[in-house]
């Protein structure tokens, strides 16, 4: 392995110090001169035709600066794909979920702007709701848009011959999955401020993970001409896929900021963040698998329903995301993925952390086991038996390239120590998951490239300009590892600015774990201009050629030569003052199939794939689940910094296990009952074991040093290898999720009492091909009758 | 928040050591008082609820939610709060260990977990197991680092001593 200075090492992130010395100005922190407090009025039905609206009190309430309508506002539908457009900025004539905007109020502060809410006169006509998702599929439902059905979207795909596949079968099993609705939850909540200048432009200071996407979105949702928007994006208090797609406080900041000629800053509640935020889609996920006894997965096939709320945000995306890497995991011959995103009375889902993937994986994952069962196999060893390979194309076409499934596998096992299983005490359980996901973010949107812009001024130090969106994950610091080492310099010599989309070239965001790969090829490259220039630069004064300089340890040398060479600050100042040049360069990554890919095979980049194996404990008297132990091995390709990688492994994984055993949020006709922190429960220092984080290395060569992304996968095996350990644990398979205690109770009452489902009566002899290992797990009668 | 100059109540009491006079109505909450009056915006409003941790502030040294603390209930007391506890540009041993074992990666969360982690210094033996300190911390949530690497800084200050100087 490749030994560097920078690149690997665990440095603390650019922007640590600040945040533990509360200097750092979130968006909840700001203010500007003479700025304006907006408040929404949401709608508190799930279904109806607004019959009147009237604004006259709220507008007369001293205090109050402006009120809009759908009035103020233009007539142009809004989705984030264009194609699929479906809201209004503010409801015209109908409202569709609890919580769709219906107007807005611009005060001098908030008391006042929510006083004024209440002012506000609507009368609303009923209408009939849909909520669940299979029946609104049913053509007698009430439909919430116009279209021929509430199916707002869908997508089939099949490589190779399904039917075919699933008649070599010897065994096929299907099952149904459920999913919930669970939130982000980031602490900081949805926030924005918007200044609508004089001359036309407007600027936007947003919380957003995706700000040059913002930009166009507002422009699309006010109608401005191109190049109107400037979206700042301060440090923000988390994201994890909540901050994608335009929310219509933006936009109804920038108009209130128009009509009143003052910055208007509008801030989420939790509890309307709770209610309004959008949330991971729910899945019903219908999955059939067909195996050959010897455990290889001939057939597979995948039907999601996803429950899209009332509009569309990032329901397409994410069920085509999901679709995409089923049909590339375990490298099925024949597989098949059919999508619907069904429209019901809810608040909309978006993106969150794993795009669809969590939730088909759980699915697949947890049936995986119950095959093994059957079959008589080692979860473990059904699962390398059809591992992906590096370089092996799946039926998709979809190149995993360096693809170390089956190692991420064993030393999952190996470090929870899988061979116990079949010793445990009562009512313990191991159980573990694979996954694979993109690692380099997505080309589905016909672009996924990046550029840079790197300067060493006249003192040696250096500056990146950088379009990451940094949300906490570390984005900018790994940039400036990146450029620290092509530059042979200290982390401390590099300054990472951006933020600004006036001042970053056109980035598509933080999301899709992108930003190591693609923005990362991009600082390298300018950084590698930069010495390229710098070379040229002195190789005069060390009388050698450029290209035999070395960059090293802040020094430029000729390579085997230490002692004839300069300091960095030095080749930089004799660069300017001798030579009269500025060093200021741009460096480009250019993914060429963006615009040109076609079909499943080129969505992702690059494969990242990991392996989590967990140790639960039930108590059998409450159903209560805690997680003992966790072993996440993730194949990041090389990690930048491995201490910012462990920990997007360790706050993923957290929140897996609050999606496997406590999140969700609870509707009762279409309303939150539980849109508080007290009453939707996120795990907390005593839910979450300190886990054991492997970051498993195999340089990609398509990625910066062989990196690729980390952001997602550590949430996307967790919920399925926590449901396998709690089989394993009680026997009780709960194929809906969260996995609350009182749903394993019920599950567990409702098990047969001997003999012990863990080895079902009907497990057939072990195939030849069963490994010693599981010949001895499966000979343990009596411990599973606990 | 609106609020009402004319039932204003006088508070006097100290922040960060400065002596500090003012006149707040009674219903105002010190998270207002701090963010809004005093422009000290460290500490955080995240659930308005005491059940997150983001706007904790020690006051007498106890740790406090701001958000659900009456100011006036402050009087006569010393409040500390992220801002004062670094002294002329030496970061608290705190702050250092939370940079160097990567403990924050958002940062809504840091200036409420390291103020209750500072009077975990105070409550808990320098020799509490990670269960006393997961028990100790159990009321700051963190949406972002799954707690693993909080854990190791607090963990590693509070095995330097108690005394919250120079590690
Ligand atoms: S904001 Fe005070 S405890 Fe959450
Ligand atoms: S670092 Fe983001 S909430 Fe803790």
């Amino acid at each position: 392995m490749t030994e560097y200075a920078v690149v690997g090492r665990r440095l603390p992130k650019l922007d640590a110090v600040a945040k533990t010395t509360g200097e750092t100005v979130y968006l909840g922190d700001m203010k500007l001169p003479g700025m304006l407090h907006g408040k929404v009025l949401r709608s508190p039905l799930p279904h109806a035709r607004i019959a009147r609206l009237d604004t006259a009190a709220a507008a007369r309430l001293p205090g109050v600066r402006a009120v809009i309508t759908a009035a103020d506002t233009p007539r142009v539908k809004f989705s984030f794909v264009e194609a699929l457009a479906d809201k209004y900025l503010l409801c015209t004539d109908r409202v569709r979920f609890i919580g769709d905007e219906v107007a807005a109020v611009a005060a001098i502060d908030e008391a006042t702007a929510l006083q004024a809410l209440d002012l506000i006169e609507v009368e609303y006509d009923e209408l009939p709701c849909v909520f669940d998702p299979e029946a609104a599929m049913q053509p007698e439902a009430a439909r919430l848009h116009n279209g021929a059905s509430n199916v707002a979207w869908e997508v089939h795909q099949e490589f190779g011959d399904l039917e075919r596949g699933f008649a070599e079968a010897d065994e096929v099993f299907e099952d149904r999955y459920e999913t919930s609705r669970v939130c982000h939850c980031c602490l900081e909540t949805q926030a924005v401020i918007a200044q609508a200048h004089q001359g036309g432009r407007l600027e936007v200071w947003a919380a957003t993970q995706a700000p040059h996407t913002l930009k166009h979105e507002l422009d699309r949702l006010l109608q401005l001409p191109p190049g109107s928007v400037r979206v700042h994006y301060p440090p923000i208090g988390g994201s994890f896929g909540n901050r994608l797609v335009a929310d219509m406080k933006a936009p109804i900041a920038a108009i209130l900021s128009r009509q009143t000629g003052k910055p208007v800053k509008i801030v989420n509640s939790r509890t309307e963040e709770f209610e309004t935020a959008r949330t991971r889609y729910p899945y019903l996920v219908t999955m059939k698998t067909g195996v050959r006894r010897d455990g290889r997965i001939v057939a597979r096939a995948a039907r999601v329903i996803c429950d899209n709320g009332a509009y569309n945000d990032k329901g397409p995306s994410t069920v085509a995301s999901a679709g995409v890497t089923f049909a590339a995991f375990y490298n099925v011959p024949n597989v098949r993925y059919d999508g619907y995103i069904v429209y019901t009375n809810k608040q909309p889902g978006t993106g969150f952390r794993g795009f669809g993937n969590p939730q088909v994986t759980f699915a697949g994952e947890s049936q995986l086991d119950m095959i093994a069962e059957r079959l008589g196999l080692d979860p473990l060893e059904l699962r390398l038996r059809n591992a992906n390979r590096a370089g092996e194309a799946a039926a998709s076409g979809a190149r995993p390239g360096t693809c170390p499934m089956a190692e991420c596998l064993r030393q999952a096992a190996a470090k929870i120590g899988w061979q116990r299983r079949r010793e445990l005490p009562p009512n313990r359980g191991l159980g573990l998951a694979a996954m694979l996901h993109t690692g380099a973010g997505a080309r589905m949107y016909g672009y996924n490239s990046a550029s840079a812009g790197l300067t060493v001024d006249e003192e040696g130090k250096v500056t990146l300009v950088s379009s990451v969106t940094d949300v906490g994950q570390g984005a900018q610091t790994v940039m400036a590892q990146i450029a620290a080492e092509v530059l042979g310099i200290g982390l401390d010599e590099v300054r990472v600015i951006g933020n600004d989309t006036d001042l970053t070239a056109y980035d598509l965001g933080a999301w899709g774990s992108r930003t190591t790969w693609v923005n990362g090829q991009a600082a390298r490259e300018a950084a590698l201009r930069a010495r390229e220039r710098l070379a040229q630069s002195v190789a005069a004064w060390l009388e050698a050629a450029p290209e035999d300089l070395e960059f090293q340890g802040g020094k430029i040398f000729v390579r085997g030569a230490p002692d004839r060479g300069l300091d960095f600050a030095q080749a930089a100042r004799l660069t300017y003052t001798k030579r009269g040049e500025p060093i200021s360069e741009t460096g480009r990554f250019v993914d060429e199939l963006g615009p040109t890919m076609k079909g499943w095979g080129d969505v992702y980049p690059t494969f990242s794939t990991a392996c989590q194996a967990v140790e639960v404990e039930v108590d059998p008297e409450t159903g209560a689940v805690r997680v003992l132990q966790a072993v996440a091995v993730h194949d990041i390709g090389q990690a930048i910094n491995p201490m910012a990688a462990e920990g997007q492994v360790e706050g993923a994984l957290a929140q897996g296990i609050g999606y496997a055993l406590m999140e969700e949020l609870l509707l009762d006709g279409g309303r939150a009952v539980n849109p508080t922190f007290a009453d939707y429960k996120i795990p907390t220092f005593i839910d979450v074991p300190d886990p054991q984080v492997v970051l498993y290395s195999d340089p990609d060569p398509t990625g910066p040093f062989g990196a690729k992304g980390i952001g997602e996968p550590g949430l996307v095996p967790t919920a399925p290898a926590i449901a396998n350990a709690i089989y394993h644990a009680t026997g009780a398979r709960l194929r809906s999720l969260p996995i609350t205690s009182e749903r394993l109770f019920t599950a567990m009452r409702e098990q047969p009492a001997a003999p012990g489902p863990r080895r079902a009566a009907e497990t057939p002899e072990p195939p030849g091909g069963a490994s010693p290992d599981q010949r001895a797990d499966g000979s343990g009668p009596d411990k599973l009758q606990r | 928040m609106v609020l009402d100059a004319a039932a204003a109540m006088p508070l006097r009491l100290t922040v960060n050591d400065a002596p500090l006079e003012l006149q707040v109505p009674p219903q105002e909450l010190l998270l207002d008082t701090l963010r809004e009056r005093l422009g000290l915006t460290g500490a955080k409003r995240a659930c308005d609820l005491q059940v997150c941790g983001a706007c904790t502030v020690l006051v007498d040294e106890q740790p406090v939610s701001a958000c659900t603390y009456l100011s006036v209930d402050a009087d006569g007391c010393r409040v500390e709060t992220i801002e004062g506890l670094a002294a002329e540009g030496r970061l608290h041993p705190l702050q250092r260990a939370f940079v160097e074992h990567g403990a924050v990666q958002c940062g809504y969360c840091t200036p409420g977990m390291i103020m209750m982690a500072k009077s975990l210094l105070a409550a808990l033996p320098s020799d509490a197991d990670d269960e006393q300190i997961r028990l100790y911390l159990l009321g700051n949530l963190c949406r972002c680092t799954g707690y693993a690497k909080i854990l190791d800084a607090v963990r590693a200050v509070l095995r330097q001593g108690q005394t919250g100087s120079a590690a």
